[in-house]
């Protein structure tokens, strides 16, 4: 039995946010009256908390609720950020059906600008060290008269964060508030209200102070539940004391847009896009082109972080020249050309050239890569991290804040969005049931429903990472090479996977 | 085993004494502004009243003994929802704003009546936000101890707050033979008359041999308009329910989910006697000093009795035909 309520929430105050400790508690104790109260207050207005807001606001049962959202980034600047049609962003996701569908149903993926968004039908992923291959396609499990499935949809994550704002300007301002440009400076429990007003002791009290210089004093907002879709260093789980277990890959992921050449053969039926996954273990994680509208692709390269310095050490040229030969070269090809010196006669297209000529090329490489959009290759550490849980009185957690997980498959954000979907139709039985939306009983639904999923999808991507980082040949590869032989010559499991990748 | 028996025999004997209802635990109880001999016609065991007063300080902890009740509570709103959508005291055959006045009788510590009165509109007669359509909710019991932290509770959330100050939200300490003495009607009425009167995990807790269930229930049924609904849950008393509910439910953790001596079976009541001392009711409470209610009482009064499942790490679910296994959610209509 865990005692609950005053005990378990401590007061918390922002590590950025330590100095004038002292000057805000007296301002607040000067302060004569009760913070303004709110049924739901989502710190962070990444694609999670945006998703929750509009989730909330398309609800009829869920509109009339009080909510605010708080957001360090200009929201006015994302609601407006638009790009040359030619141009994509490097932040881009990779959206399941079931993703789409909850999009659709919240009625946000209206708002997206559809002619930045590529669906993709077929997905190649193989073993760079062993050559077994696995192929997602599902044109062998529907009729050649109808459309084949969409395996998954890429969005650039501005363009989805742009349709939900949209989406949530279009339920009007009535009992909304977004606190964009603000920060939390500081989140504590409230006090009781004797003798008229009520008993707060129990609601997290959120200061709100706006960044850059202001001298005004900070706004301060009652939670009836406080969710923290806030990031990986979750401010709002710090305050709840939930502690987060993990490591660090000690691996990055390089991003870039990449315009791409042609197909040798032209894709049957024309309209239909492949995304490809070559599993690296020499070089400490995969390569992956996904598709985007005009021929154009995304990378995401997870590397060694000292692998992940060359690359983005190179030119232009021969950055490209190391993308195309990761798909096509063997290891040791691979091992050599990393180790290439950037000022050396011979340049890494001239050695790709060279080597491809004596290299078996397996059947599914992309087309060349042929340009990169300047600006955009950057990188990213890898981490995992799972929270203890994702609830405590009147606190849930929700996207980053409860899970972090290896993008070897594109799941994360698909996780996020699947949590909102969870806690949105939580927070809607309550309130249809008179429940205190931010009552353990009520969000105790939402975690059941949310925890052991993500573990298992943060788990299996953990699992695939370590497996195809065992570099050479051996018995993990053996394994490796069997495991997807025998899946792709089952159509029954193979089925059930992609059923499974498919969903959340 | 041993130990289980004991307790047992020293249950049974107590519930042998005559008892009294001003024994020195109901005294507390007194502290309101009722009249005293008013009391002498209450169907409060003082055995059930101290047992429940004990459990008041963990009553709101969800992991705690009453963490099955308040999984359970979703449901009293779907029933109510179930029966309204069949008719209510009103004529407008479509009704959307929130006008029903509830009387929550055996409240406890206010796991359904705070529930309800989350639903009221902060503004009188707007639109309903939840089928349940609730203006205004009256809920009475007899602890002192669990009125008071009922109150308390209600406190810590603004919204039922303000309802509790408005007076659209009431936690009387007292009982259902005062309220219908005292003319203790909705905000605004001076006649003990409601649209939902509810009675949850109450019947069982009556005890047969000191106070009468029919004159409890004939007592429920004077507090209720025509057309209105008289709610209520409780437990037959069949094999399979002394099973899932003396031996199972009781039974030390980890199995047991609820504090032993909750519950005594004998107690129990099946859904025929309900409906029995219903249709009785109907009729006693029609009476009046010069006519006595008929048959005619009990010809506009619908019926309805759905089972409800409690399956651990599921939950609660109401299974039609499962009556006989244990919970059931039972409803009667009065004729308008």
């Amino acid at each position: 039995m865990r005692p609950i309520s005053r005990s378990a929430l401590r007061p918390h105050v922002c590590q950025t946010c330590r100095h004038g400790i002292g000057a805000g508690r007296r301002r607040f104790a000067s302060q004569s009256g009760s913070p303004d109260l709110y049924d739901v207050v989502c710190v962070g207005g990444g694609p999670a908390g945006l998703g929750l807001m509009a989730a909330l606001r398309a609800s009829p049962i869920t509109s009339k609720l009080r909510v605010a959202l708080i957001e360090t980034q200009d929201l006015t600047k994302a609601q407006a950020w638009n790009l040359e049609p030619t141009q994509y962003s490097n932040r881009v996701s990779s959206l399941t059906p079931s993703s789409v569908a909850f999009l659709r149903q919240i009625g946000a993926y209206d708002h997206l600008d559809v002619d930045r968004v590529q669906d993709y039908q077929d997905m190649q992923v193989w073993d760079g060290q062993t050559g077994s291959s696995i192929s997602f396609d599902w044109s062998m499990e529907t009729s050649p008269f109808e459309d084949p499935r969409t395996v998954a949809t890429m969005t650039e994550n501005a363009n989805l964060v742009r349709a939900l704002l949209r989406r949530i300007a279009q339920s009007g301002d009535e009992n909304l508030s977004l606190f964009s440009n603000s920060t939390v400076a500081s989140i504590e429990t409230g006090s009781d209200l004797k003798p008229e007003g009520p008993d707060l002791s129990a609601w997290p009290v959120l200061s709100i102070k706006p960044t850059g210089p202001s001298e005004s004093t900070p706004k301060r907002i009652a939670a009836r539940l406080l969710v923290g879709a806030d990031g990986i260093n979750s401010p709002v789980r710090s305050f709840a004391d939930i502690s987060t277990h993990g490591w660090d890959y000690g691996r990055h992921g390089i991003v870039a847009t990449l315009a791409l050449g042609d197909l040798d053969i032209p894709p049957f039926p024309a309209s239909k896009r492949t995304a490809y996954q070559r599993f690296l273990p020499a070089l400490g994680g995969p390569i992956a082109l996904l598709p985007l509208p005009n021929n154009h692709a995304t990378l995401v390269w997870s590397t060694t972080p000292e692998n992940a310095a060359y690359l983005k050490s190179l030119s232009t040229p021969s950055f490209l020249a190391m993308v195309n030969a990761a798909f096509r070269l063997e290891m040791t090809d691979l091992s050599y050309m990393m180790g290439m010196s950037s000022t050396s006669d011979i340049s890494h297209q001239d050695e790709l050239t060279w080597r491809t000529q004596h290299t078996a090329l397996p059947s599914q490489v992309p087309p060349p890569a042929t340009a990169v959009q300047e600006g955009t290759v950057a990188s990213f550490p890898l981490r995992f991290r799972h929270a203890a849980q994702y609830v405590s009185p009147r606190v849930a957690l929700v996207g980053d804040a409860a899970h972090v997980i290896h993008p070897l498959a594109g799941q994360g954000l698909n996780l996020g969005l699947a949590d909102v979907a969870s806690l949105s139709k939580t927070i809607q039985y309550a309130v249809s049931h008179g429940m205190d939306v931010g009552d353990l009983i009520t969000l105790e639904r939402y975690s059941s429903e949310r925890y052991l999923p993500n573990a298992k999808i943060g788990g299996a991507c953990d699992l695939l990472h370590k497996m195809y980082t065992v570099p050479g040949e051996g018995p993990v590869a053996w394994a490796r090479s069997l495991g997807l032989g025998v899946v792709d010559r089952l159509p029954f499991v193979k089925s059930f996977l992609m059923k499974n990748a498919e969903g959340y | 085993m041993a130990s289980m028996r004991g307790r047992t025999l020293a249950r049974a004997l107590r519930s042998n004494k005559p008892i009294t209802p001003m024994t020195s635990s109901f005294k507390p109880a007194t502290k309101i502004n009722q009249p005293l001999q008013s009391r002498t016609h209450t169907s409060v065991s003082a055995d059930e009243l101290s047992h429940f007063s004990g459990l008041a300080s963990s009553w709101w902890d969800p992991m705690g003994p009453s963490r099955i009740l308040h999984l359970m509570n979703p449901l009293r709103h779907e029933f109510i929802a179930s029966c309204l959508s069949e008719g209510t005291t009103e004529a407008n055959p479509n009704p959307t704003s929130a006008n029903l006045h509830y009387l929550d009788i055996g409240c406890g510590g206010g796991i359904f009546a705070e529930s309800l009165a989350r639903t009221i509109p902060s503004t009188p007669q707007a639109q309903a936000p939840t089928p349940t359509r609730a203006a205004s909710m009256t809920a009475v019991d007899p602890s002192t101890d669990l009125i008071n932290m009922a109150r308390e509770h209600a406190r810590m959330d603004p919204a039922v707050h303000a309802h509790l100050q408005d007076g659209r939200f009431r936690y009387l300490n007292t009982t259902l033979e005062d309220v219908l003495e005292s003319k203790i009607g909705p905000v605004g009425s001076s006649e003990a008359q409601y649209d939902v009167v509810s009675l949850f995990e109450v019947l069982e807790h009556i005890d047969p041999k000191t106070s009468s269930p029919l004159g409890f229930l004939s007592n429920c049924l004077r507090a209720l308009k025509p057309g209105g609904w008289l709610v209520g849950s409780t437990i037959s008393r069949t094999f399979p329910s002394w099973i899932l509910n003396q031996v199972i439910a009781e039974a030390p953790w980890p199995i047991g989910v609820v504090p032993r001596g909750t519950h005594e079976w004998s107690k129990f009541v099946n859904p025929p006697e309900v409906k029995g001392w219903l249709q009785e009711g109907l009729m006693r409470a029609a009476d009046t000093a010069t006519v006595r209610g008929g048959a005619e009482q009990v010809k506009g009064m619908q019926w309805k009795c759905v089972g409800a499942i409690y399956i651990p790490g599921f939950g609660w679910k109401m299974v039609p035909g499962t009556e006989d296994y244990g919970n059931y959610f039972w409803a009667v209509r009065k004729g308008v």
